[in-house]
């Protein structure tokens, strides 16, 4: 009893020093998820994020000298949870990392009202890019149009494309459907068949059915858009129906070293798009290193250091950071609020020199973002699996954003107009 | 001592037959009604409407419409979540077809369409009973949600394949969609949940009630005193499918705002399955008793860390409470195998009795 007297002085005076201890911050919750099926592929991210913010706590103090809080909320990849999250934190947060096309889906409509700038790095919805009508919503540095649009430029340059078949396998879910449009614009402009083979959420483990159709239909190439077991499911079957690795492309999703590890050398030769590259020797692993893992702060361990996941979430902690540094240079405040941020991310510009001041050498391409382009569309590297690790195979890739422009304008206006009333931002020009 | 029915004499039939022949009874709902359309929405935040109140009545919405069919009639059903997903699906083609419809109008109407699937999948338990059945409803959880997946037409043809409420005025107030705020979204709910609850208390002590209860308790039995099987099955598949459907058309219309096919897969017809079974099968209140441990407890669980002060992260969070809400469900169930309201039932009979023993 004395014992749990004690236990509940302490509790409540570190409540009321926490209380009273609002200092300057700015909070930027993440809707983590290490619980639940997707847990595999969200811990590594989580912690990258985690750790680049927290490195820059130590270091620098935070952003422009205001330590960012950036609390983790659990969602498990569930939905429900996520609202639960967004409700939780949307009176004081300055950004929403919903993480889930689920969550995302139910937070978009409901940014012009909260007023809370969505931050959805390579996922969410594609027309997104349009920042004149999807005024709170970001998914830069790339968009799965994007994705799609570099794997086939890619595929073509191996060889014509005219006559060839290329099997689709995606999850069938919002997310897997996302880069159909834009495949079925460039199979009909470029002469090549498009077999779309869905897996459904239950068959994501046993693909068996999905690879006795690929055997069947013999294609030149597999184009995967995958997650979670999905991925590691379908790299077991590729590997026993002995499909051939080289000619299966991933989206960056599918790039988890841990689904490739587990075939190990068998693996060798499969692709995966990716606007982000784990660069050991960025001298932002260096810091992280010394002010984070060294001082016992971070979860993370040195396998998944390496990663490529672990990496991408240096970089999506990185352009959170860039968007507030931005936004704190033009307003001249140290604490911006949700709506400065917006302005922040609309005017985020990562040139060359600035990604090297950074530390994040070689871990993503350059873009910027504009209020009409919410996307920046850094284009991306196609990594390859070499049995042990991703490394680059390709140059620097650039999407041809042009080709679907057109369709992304018509999909946001389409949205607009489902979800009327809603403001677009006349103010911009693009 | 609080519960003395000394002195509350029945002096006619239809006082011995009110809804609440005690004074206390009828006393203790009317706080609970203050509480619920007044007292909580005068100071209820955004995170609590969001989280706590709507979630909570739409979840016991649709266990009564289980408990009904499980609970009253003793059809076991595992394909709740799909009949939600009609109601859901056919209030958002209603809208869609028909934007000048009033939401509620339209929401009370998506039961009729749920209703009828419901029936259609009810006809094979005229002949099979208990597992068999809960294999049969389980076909038409699988069948529906492929089903939304499959059929374009249902969503509209959107690319995401999923569906999105869009904004609904009634008489100058939105009440569904981004625009519309909470409070008005938690009154559309609280008035048809209110509503459909007294229909459901009313329908379970009349006739119909005592036919499904027949059925339940013995149905060869039932047979022989008169009553119609058939009917008796098929209206109780008939009206559980009604209230599930409307509470289906509320959960996306007034809370989710957006919903995809897997929504309604067989996880969240376990879910209220478990709320219904907790709560107690055969009985009005327990649903709502289940609701508030199943939905709302973990939500709680979750603040206290945060309102305490301990620092812990949100991902053991996240643990403890599976755990812990994990072992609260096998502690009731043990304590009393008939669920929450049985408790709250012999509670009661102990207050009335009370200050004597058995």
């Amino acid at each position: 009893m004395k014992h749990f007297t004690k236990l509940a002085i302490a509790a409540v005076v570190a409540g009321i020093t926490a209380g009273s201890a609002i200092a300057q911050e700015l909070y930027a919750p993440n809707l983590a998820y290490r619980t639940g099926p997707f847990a595999a592929t969200g811990i590594p991210l989580m912690n990258g994020q985690a750790d680049y913010l927290a490195m820059l706590n130590a270091r620098d103090g935070g952003v422009g000298g205001v330590p960012v809080n950036a609390e983790e909320c659990e969602t498990g990849y569930s939905t429900e949870k996520g609202v639960e999250c967004y409700e939780k934190t949307k009176d004081r947060s300055i950004v929403t990392q919903p993480w889930s096309t689920g969550i995302t889906l139910q937070v978009l409509p409901k940014t012009n009202i909260d007023m809370i700038p969505i931050l959805a790095p390579g996922y969410g919805f594609s027309p997104m890019m349009d920042g004149k009508t999807f005024q709170w919503a970001f998914n830069a540095p790339a968009g799965y149009w994007d994705a799609a649009d570099m794997i086939i430029q890619f595929i073509e340059g191996q060889g014509d494309l005219n006559g060839k078949k290329v099997a689709f396998l995606h999850l069938d879910h919002p997310f897997g459907k996302e880069p159909l449009p834009v495949l079925e614009a460039a199979a009909e402009a470029k002469g090549f068949e498009l077999v779309p083979i869905p897996v459904g959420l239950k068959e994501m483990q046993n693909q068996s059915a999905q690879w006795l159709q690929i055997r069947r239909e013999r294609p030149d190439y597999v184009v995967m858009w995958g997650w979670g077991a999905m991925n590691a499911g379908a790299i077991t079957e590729a590997v026993k129906t002995k499909f051939p690795m080289e000619n299966m492309i991933g989206v960056w999703w599918s790039g988890h070293d841990a689904d490739l590890a587990i075939v190990g050398d068998k693996g060798k030769g499969y692709k995966s798009i990716s606007w982000s590259f784990p660069n050991a020797d960025a001298p932002v692993m260096a810091d992280i290193q010394k002010h984070v893992i060294d001082a016992g702060k971070s979860q993370t361990n040195d396998a998944e250091m390496s990663g490529v996941f672990y990496g991408r979430g240096i970089i999506i902690s990185a352009i959170l950071a860039e968007g507030i540094a931005s936004a704190q240079a033009h307003f001249g405040t140290g604490e911006i609020n949700a709506e400065q941020l917006r302005w922040g991310l609309e005017n985020i510009n990562m040139t060359e020199e600035r990604i090297n001041e950074l530390g994040l050498n070689g871990m993503v391409a350059p873009f910027s973002t504009s209020c009409g382009n919410h996307t920046g569309h850094s284009g991306g590297w196609m990594l390859e699996w070499d049995g042990a690790k991703f490394v680059k195979v390709s140059d620097h890739l650039m999407p041809n954003v042009d080709s679907y422009a057109e369709l992304a304008n018509a999909k946001a206006a389409e949205y607009a107009e489902a979800n009327a009333p809603w403001p677009v931002n006349e103010d911009c020009g693009g | 001592m609080l519960y003395r029915t000394a002195g509350q004499f029945k002096t006619s039939y239809a006082k011995d037959q009110a809804l609440f022949p005690i004074k206390q009874d009828a006393f203790l709902l009317g706080v609970i009604l203050v509480f619920a359309w007044v007292i909580f929405p005068l100071t209820a935040s955004e995170f609590t409407f969001q989280t706590l109140l709507i979630p909570i009545l739409i979840y016991s919405l649709t266990a009564m419409g289980l408990n009904i069919l499980t609970g009253y009639a003793g059809q076991l059903s595992l394909g709740t979540a799909a009949f939600m997903g009609v109601g859901a699906y056919a209030c958002y083609k209603m809208i869609t077809i028909m934007p000048w419809m009033n939401p509620i109008v339209a929401i009370l109407l998506s039961g009729v369409f749920s209703a009828g699937v419901g029936v259609a999948f009810g006809i094979p338990s005229l002949r099979i009973k208990g597992f068999y059945l809960a294999i049969a409803t389980l076909a038409a959880q699988f069948f529906l949600v492929w089903l939304f997946e499959k059929w374009a037409w249902l969503y509209n043809y959107n690319a995401s394949g999923a569906i999105q409420v869009p904004n609904l005025e009634m008489f100058g107030v939105y009440v569904a969609g981004p625009q519309a705020s909470s409070v008005v979204q938690y009154y559309v709910v609280l008035f048809i949940v209110c509503l459909l609850t007294m229909v459901c208390i009313n329908l379970t002590r009349g006739t119909l009630g005592r036919t499904w209860k027949a059925t339940r308790d013995m149905d060869i039995a039932a047979e022989l005193i008169g009553i119609n099987l058939m009917k008796s099955k098929l209206t109780a598949f008939a009206v559980s499918s009604y209230i599930v459907g409307v509470s289906g058309a509320l959960f996306v219309f007034m809370w989710r705002g957006a919903a995809e096919p897997n929504l309604f897969d067989i996880p969240l017809s376990f879910r209220i399955l478990f709320i219904a079974i907790i709560g107690g099968l055969g009985s009005i209140m327990g649903n709502y008793l289940g609701a508030i441990l199943i939905v709302g407890l973990p939500v709680v669980l979750n603040l206290l860390p945060n309102a305490l002060g301990i620092p812990i992260d949100s991902a053991t969070v996240e643990h403890l409470n599976i755990m812990i809400v994990g072992s609260l469900i096998v502690f009731f169930l043990i304590v009393e195998p008939h669920g929450l309201a049985q408790l709250w039932r012999l509670i009661r009979e102990k207050l009335i009795i009370w200050p004597f023993p058995h």
